[in-house]
C-alpha cells in the first residue's frame, strides 16, 4: 500500500509542478516575430532579423515561422485565444484584421511615435484610407501585395489572329468563341478560353468575382458604411460577364484542379492570377510556351485605369507585445526601402508602397524581372480589403448567389446580387 | 479503515478524469454556448434562445438535413445489398476467398481524403473514367458531381465502395453463426439457393442486420470529408451535410454559439432516429 501511495504522490508532484511551470517563451529583451511560413519568406526573415540583431544587440528580435497548420489563419486564431501571439506577424491578410481590432487584440500603430508620418511616405491616401479601421486607427501597415491579373498565352493570341489579348467584355466573348474547340469529336468542348475554380468556397471570389468588380468600378467599395454596396451596375456587368462564360461555355463547370496544368497544357488560353504564376510558369512550362500579363477584362464602355484586387498581406503588432515602440523601432528597419528591395529579390512579391515601378531602387530588379514589372505597373491601380468583421461571411453568401446564378444561371443576376444585398445587410444589423 | 474505501475511487479516477475532461465537460459547455454568441476572440454575450429562433429559421441547414436524409436513403440500402450479396458469396467455397475477402476490405484502411479524391478524378466530367466508358458505349456524359441532382448519389456511391468491406465482415460472422441444419433441413423440403436466403438466412441475421443499418445510419449522419473535399457542398448546396454545415458555421465563421446549437440539435435528432429504428427492430423480434 505504501508504494501505491508512493507512486500517487509522485504523479500528482509532477502535475502540480508542471502546470506551474512559467512562461518560458523569451528572454526579457527579445521581441518575437512570426514570418509565412513559405521557404522564400523565411529566408528574408533570417536576413532581416539576423541584421537586425548585429546592428542592435540590446533589443535583439527572435524570428519564427508562423507554427505548420491547415492555414496561418487558424494558427493565429488559435494564438490570440490561448494568449500566445507573437509581438509582431507579418502575414495578416487585410480582410481579417478588423476583427481581430476589433476584439483589442492589436496595437493601435498610429498611436506610436513617428507612424503617421512613416505611413503617408510609404502608401498613397487611398492605401491609407483603406487600412483605416472603423474606429479611426491604424492597426496594420501595408506589407506585400500579390495583384490579380489576367495571363495569357501568346502564341494562342497570335494564332487566333490578334494584336493583344481581350481587353473589354466583347473582345473576350469574341476570342472566346473563336478557341474554344471539341478536340476528341466526343461532342463535348475540353478547350475553353479560361478557367475559374467553381467551387462555392468564399476566397474563390477573390480571383475571379472581386478583380473584375474593382475593374469595372474602378475600385469601388463592396460594403460602405454598415452597409452591402455591391448591388449596382458593376456587379450586375461582372455577373452577366461571367454567366455568359459559363453558358457558352468558354469556361468549364468541371473543376480542373487536379489535372495536369490547364494553362501550360494549353487546354485554356488564359486564366486570372498573380505573380506567383512565374516561378511556376518558368518552372514548368514546356520549350517554347510564351506567356505575359494583361489587366483584367472591362465592360466595353471603360475608360480610365483598370483596377484589381491585389491580395494584401500586411504586419500588425499584437497586445501581448511587451515594448510595442521597440518593435516599431524594429519595423521602421524592416520596411526601409533597403530591405523592401531585398525582399522582392528575395520572393518576387512585390512590396505595397507607392509607384514602386518609378522608384530607381527597384529599377535594376524589374529589368531583370520584366514578368514583375507588369505586376509593379498594376500595383499603382489595386484595393485590398473593405474594413469589416464580417468580410468572410460577406464574400461566402456573393459566392452563393455566385454559383447558383453565374455557374447554373437558376436565378437572375439582378436577383442574385439583391439576395446577397439584403442578406448582407442583415448580417450588419445583427 | 478509510484508506479501504478511498482506494477504488483512484483506481476508477482516471476515467471518471478522462470521462469529465473529454466527454462532460465539452457537452455541458456545448450546452451552454447554444445560449451564447461567440467568435472565440471577444468575449461571450448571452443571447437567450435567438440561436434557437435561428437554427429553425434557417433554410440551408434544412436543407443540408435533407441533403444528408438523401445521402442516408441511398447509402443505407446500397451498402446492405452490396455487402449482403458480396459476403453470401465470400461465404460460398469459392476460389481464392481469402484474396477477396481481403481485397473488399482495402478500401476501409485507406484514407477517405485518398478515396475522396480517387473518386473525384473517376468522377471528372471531361476526363474521368465513368464519362470515358459512357461516351465508348456510345451513351452522353453524366455531370457526376457538377450536376446537383446526381452530386449527391455520386456520393453515396463512393461512400458505398469505401465503407461496404467493413459490413462485408459483419456479415460473414452473421452468416457463419446460421447453423447449417437449417440448410440441410430446407435442402430435404427442396427449397432453391434463394428461398433458403429469404427464408432462412435473413431472419437469422437479422441482428447483424440491426447493427449495420444503426452504424451505417451514425456514420452516414457524419458525412463530411466526401463533400468537404469533392464539392465543397454544391453544387447549389446539393451536397452539403449537415457535419460540413455545423462546421462551416464553427470553424469559417467562428459562429461558436450557432454551431454548438446546429451541433446540439443535430445530436438529439441522430439519438431520436436511433431509438425509432431500435424500437422498430425490437417490436419485430
Amino acid at each position: 500500500m505504501k508504494i501505491f501511495y508512493s507512486y500517487i504522490s509522485v504523479i500528482i508532484a509532477l502535475l502540480v509542478f508542471s502546470s506551474c511551470s512559467s512562461d518560458g517563451r523569451r528572454n526579457k529583451n527579445e521581441l518575437i516575430y512570426w514570418s509565412s511560413n513559405n521557404t522564400e519568406e523565411i529566408e528574408f526573415a533570417r536576413y532581416i532579423t539576423s541584421e537586425w540583431n548585429k546592428l542592435n544587440p540590446e533589443s535583439k528580435v527572435k524570428f519564427q515561422p508562423v507554427p505548420e497548420g491547415q492555414s496561418s489563419e487558424e494558427i493565429i486564431l488559435a494564438a490570440v485565444v490561448g494568449k500566445t501571439t507573437p509581438d509582431i506577424y507579418s502575414n495578416m491578410w487585410q480582410g481579417d484584421v478588423e476583427i481581430y481590432a476589433e476584439a483589442g487584440v492589436l496595437v493601435a500603430l498610429d498611436t506610436l511615435d513617428g507612424f503617421m508620418a512613416f505611413i503617408v511616405e510609404r502608401c498613397d491616401s487611398l492605401t491609407i484610407e483603406e487600412v483605416t479601421s472603423k474606429d479611426g486607427h491604424i492597426y496594420q501597415i501595408p506589407w506585400k501585395i500579390n495583384p490579380i491579373m489576367m495571363i495569357y498565352n501568346k502564341k494562342i493570341i497570335e494564332e487566333l489572329g490578334l494584336s493583344h489579348p481581350p481587353r473589354t467584355y466583347s473582345e473576350y466573348f469574341e476570342t472566346a468563341e473563336k478557341f474554344k474547340k471539341d478536340n476528341d469529336g466526343d461532342g463535348y468542348v475540353d478547350q475553353w478560353f479560361g478557367y475559374s475554380e467553381v467551387l462555392v468556397t468564399w476566397w474563390q471570389r477573390l480571383f475571379d468575382f472581386y478583380p473584375l468588380y474593382l475593374a469595372a468600378s474602378a475600385g469601388a467599395p463592396l460594403i460602405k458604411n454598415g452597409k452591402a454596396a455591391f448591388y449596382n451596375e458593376y456587379a450586375l456587368k461582372v455577373f452577366n460577364f461571367l454567366r455568359e462564360l459559363y453558358k457558352q461555355n468558354y469556361f468549364p463547370k468541371e473543376r480542373l484542379s487536379a489535372r495536369q496544368d490547364v494553362f501550360l497544357s494549353g487546354v485554356i488560353a488564359t486564366r486570372f492570377t498573380g505573380p506567383w504564376e512565374i516561378s511556376h510558369a518558368e518552372k514548368f512550362k514546356p520549350k517554347d510556351f510564351e506567356y505575359a500579363f494583361h489587366p483584367m477584362p472591362v465592360p466595353d464602355e471603360h475608360s480610365g485605369p483598370t483596377y484589381t484586387y491585389c491580395d494584401p498581406k500586411n504586419i500588425v503588432i499584437f497586445n501581448t507585445c511587451p515594448d510595442p515602440n521597440k518593435a516599431w523601432q524594429f519595423l521602421k528597419y524592416f520596411l526601409s526601402e533597403e530591405n523592401d528591395l531585398k525582399f522582392i529579390e528575395t520572393t518576387n512579391q512585390l512590396p505595397r508602397r507607392k509607384k514602386i515601378d518609378e522608384n530607381p531602387k527597384f529599377f535594376d530588379y524589374f529589368k531583370k524581372n520584366p514578368g514583375v514589372l507588369e505586376f509593379a505597373h498594376q500595383a499603382n491601380y489595386i484595393k485590398g480589403t473593405d474594413a469589416a468583421p464580417v468580410l468572410k461571411e460577406v464574400f461566402d453568401l456573393i459566392s452563393q448567389e455566385y454559383e447558383a446564378s453565374v455557374i447554373y444561371g437558376v436565378k437572375s443576376p439582378e436577383d442574385a446580387l439583391n439576395d446577397a444585398a439584403k442578406a448582407v445587410d442583415l448580417l450588419f444589423l445583427k | 479503515m478509510n484508506t479501504k474505501r478511498i482506494v477504488p475511487y483512484l483506481l476508477v479516477s482516471p476515467y471518471i478524469i478522462h470521462f469529465a475532461v473529454f466527454v462532460a465537460f465539452p457537452v455541458l459547455f456545448s450546452i451552454f454556448l447554444t445560449f451564447h454568441d461567440w467568435n472565440i476572440i471577444a468575449p461571450m454575450g448571452f443571447t437567450g434562445f435567438s440561436n434557437y429562433v435561428r437554427l429553425f429559421q434557417d433554410k440551408v441547414f434544412f436543407k443540408s438535413l435533407l441533403n444528408t436524409l438523401t445521402f442516408l436513403a441511398i447509402h443505407i440500402p446500397l451498402q446492405i445489398i452490396v455487402a449482403l450479396v458480396i459476403a453470401e458469396t465470400l461465404n460460398q467455397k469459392i476460389k481464392l476467398r481469402g484474396f477477396f475477402r481481403a481485397a473488399f476490405f482495402m478500401p476501409v484502411i485507406v484514407s477517405g481524403v485518398v478515396v475522396t479524391i480517387l473518386w473525384q478524378q473517376l468522377y471528372g466530367f471531361d476526363t474521368g473514367l465513368f464519362n470515358r466508358i459512357l461516351i465508348q458505349l456510345g451513351l452522353g456524359k453524366i455531370g457526376w458531381l457538377t450536376d446537383p441532382s446526381i452530386a449527391m448519389p455520386s456520393i453515396a456511391l463512393m461512400a458505398t465502395w469505401k465503407n461496404v468491406g467493413l459490413y462485408i465482415v459483419l456479415f460473414l460472422v452473421g452468416l457463419q453463426t446460421v447453423p447449417q441444419h437449417y440448410y440441410e433441413a430446407a435442402d430435404l423440403e427442396g427449397a432453391n439457393h434463394f428461398q433458403k436466403f429469404i427464408k432462412i438466412t435473413i431472419p437469422m441475421i437479422n441482428p447483424t442486420i440491426f447493427m449495420v443499418v444503426v452504424l451505417s445510419t451514425i456514420g452516414g449522419f457524419s458525412l463530411f470529408i466526401e463533400p468537404y473535399i469533392m464539392t465543397g457542398g454544391g453544387p447549389l448546396n446539393s451536397t452539403i451535410s449537415a457535419m460540413l454545415y455545423i462546421y462551416k458555421q464553427g470553424f469559417f465563421y467562428y459562429h461558436m454559439g450557432y454551431a454548438a446549437t446546429l451541433g446540439f440539435f443535430f445530436a438529439l435528432l441522430i439519438l431520436a432516429v436511433v431509438a425509432i429504428q431500435k424500437r422498430y427492430v425490437e417490436r419485430d423480434k
